[in-house]
């Protein structure tokens, strides 16, 4: 096959040859020719000058009223070129903002890093998948020299940019208390004043805090409106409910948060998330409690790590590798 | 998804009547309409949550909002009628504590 | 040669006056008969935004000349409100191609020089040249 040009005598001989024998190879040409003419940023008024200027040159007696009603077609499409080169353009300015914004979600995740420590007698697993790019789940780890584990898990309302934001502001917060606040109790208060003040009114943020004791095997918490977590005893070869009364964060500047605590045995776990794990839907429905834990109990005999990338890979195939929120989950494995 | 919103207008009681789903597409629907009930001084605002199925918290965000400028403006917000699923939301956020509530009795009129 | 003249416009139909006489003009330049379109189409956008916007306004025309080229300059001016945010009006995708066209980027576009002064509460005056090709 002949090369293709852009030009008027390539598209006449395209035509005549297509006219004359209606076959699919001239068809398939002119598919070519109108992808190198969008290549070459030809709007669609100009092809059909182009296609004008052929059949004039083809059929010198074309009636009038054919030659008329090409016009018309002409200054129809005009509107049509502009439209196309607009979105072009905002398909250009759209992969600049994309660009930027794959950016900013490099630079959240190394702000808001954070090591799974290493705690003797203590296995853990922790994985936070969002939605979008940027994620407005957030989990953190801390330990002081005792080899004490802070636990935080927290979901910004909303998706996206803004929750993202307001998570960076949650992480400095934590890491600027002083070592010697903390009760998770203590801890929440002065994080929901930190919010309120600084952000919008539809704004707010869910967060469990979890302080594990290594020496005396306690987990003490409290819960400012998360998404319960699940204790799992192993004696019993049963899950309990944990959670806390407490609003949630940014609110109302007064709230006082209630603190818990469990002692952990041997094989016990308790499993931590966020409502991307129990709001999954199947289909038109939603996941149910005793289907999560189902799914739970399928893969915790595994390593706590591989457990909660397993479950994630599950929740990930329910909903046909399409998550509708940000997806977080730890366990932590006795 | 949907959001359905009918208002009702018996003088100081307005009561909007939701079915659908609350997200964070709907969500900015539901403040438009809700919002500038609680500005009128003396308003008991009643939000009918009987048709909602699904809410997510977007939607906790629009009742948050709504209840702090009931504070600013002295009107009240109440919200009846909550399926399970979303009645659970407001338990665990600790919402409930703070925004009238009330799953069983139809209120406004 | 130099040649000058006007269209007022004042309702809508006076766009169908703006847009022939700014071909007929095109046509006489020697523009061929895509650019003759375009520059109807220009005028159209230009002439409907006075009509949509400021009421009253007029599109006026002028043949320039440079060194080796000739071409048609058109100014579209009014009395109106003004455009507030000029960077505003001339992003891509302000005004939706749906409802009022294709907006001051298309009228871009379509010609070959573009400049745009506008006075809050005074006026917009919107000058545009195409040149023969």
């Amino acid at each position: 096959m002949e090369p293709y040009k852009f030009d008027v005598n390539n598209y006449r001989n395209l035509l005549k040859k297509y006219i004359s024998s209606q076959d699919e190879k001239s068809l398939y040409q002119a598919e070519q020719f109108s992808k190198l003419s969008m290549q070459h940023n030809i709007s669609p008024e100009e092809i059909i000058n182009v296609h004008i200027q052929a059949l004039k040159e083809l059929y010198p007696d074309l009636p009038t009223e054919i030659d008329s009603s090409m016009n018309f077609l002409l200054e129809t499409m005009i509107s049509y070129g502009l439209a196309y080169q607009e979105f072009q353009s905002l398909r250009e300015k759209q992969g600049e903002l994309e660009s930027e914004i794959s950016i900013a979600a490099n630079m959240q995740q190394t702000l808001l890093s954070t090591t799974k420590p290493d705690i003797k007698g203590m296995d853990i697993g922790a994985i936070s998948v969002p939605s979008h790019q940027m994620n407005g789940d957030y989990y953190h780890f801390v330990t002081d020299e005792s080899n004490n584990l802070g636990i935080a898990i927290a979901d910004v309302i909303g998706k996206g940019i803004p929750a993202a934001l307001a998570m960076s502001m949650i992480k400095y917060s934590l890491d600027s208390f002083p070592e010697t606040m903390r009760n998770p109790s203590v801890i929440l208060e002065n994080l929901n004043r930190v919010v309120e003040r600084n952000v919008d009114t539809s704004m707010f943020i869910t967060m469990f805090y979890g302080l594990f004791n290594h020496e005396t095997g306690s987990l003490q918490f409290s819960s400012a409106g998360h998404e319960p977590g699940f204790y799992y005893c192993a004696a019993k070869d049963q899950f309990h409910e944990i959670t806390t009364k407490g609003l949630v964060l940014g609110v109302s500047d007064q709230a006082t948060y209630e603190e818990l605590e469990i002692t952990m045995e041997p094989d016990d776990m308790v499993v931590l998330l966020t409502d991307g794990v129990t709001e999954c839907r199947i289909g038109e429905r939603f996941i149910e409690t005793e289907e999560v834990l189902e799914v739970i109990r399928q893969y915790m005999h595994l390593p706590a790590q591989e457990a909660v990338e397993s479950v994630y890979r599950h929740f990930e195939r329910l909903q046909d590798f399409q998550l509708r929120d940000d997806f977080t989950l730890i366990f932590l494995k006795k | 998804m949907n959001l359905n919103i009918d208002r009702n207008d018996n003088g100081d009681t307005q009561e909007l009547k939701l079915a659908g789903e609350i997200d964070a597409y709907t969500a900015p629907q539901l403040k438009e309409a809700l919002l500038p009930l609680t500005k009128a001084e003396g308003t008991m605002v009643v939000v009918d949550l009987e048709g909602v199925n699904y809410m997510d918290s977007t939607g906790l965000g629009v009742f948050i909002s709504a209840l702090k400028s009931t504070k600013e403006y002295n009107s009240d917000l109440r919200l009846v009628a909550l399926q399970d699923r979303v009645r659970r939301l407001f338990d665990i956020t600790g919402l409930d504590s703070i925004i009238n509530i009330d799953s069983t009795v139809r209120g406004g009129k | 040669m130099i040649t000058k003249s006007s269209v007022q416009i004042n309702k809508e139909w006076d766009i169908v006056g703006a847009r022939q006489m700014g071909r007929e003009l095109a046509k006489d330049l020697g523009f061929g008969t895509v650019d003759q379109a375009r520059i109807a189409t220009a005028i159209s956008e230009l002439a409907r935004n006075i009509y949509l916007y400021a009421e009253k306004g007029k599109i006026a025309y002028e043949t320039v000349e440079d060194m080796n080229k000739k071409g048609l300059k058109i100014i579209a001016s009014d009395q109106g409100p003004g455009i507030n945010d000029l960077s505003k009006v001339m992003e891509d995708g302000f005004s939706t191609s749906g409802g009022l066209g294709a907006g001051l980027p298309g009228v871009k576009r379509l010609m070959d020089y573009f400049d745009v002064v506008s006075e809050p509460g005074k006026g917009t005056t919107i000058t545009t040249i195409k040149w023969v090709r």
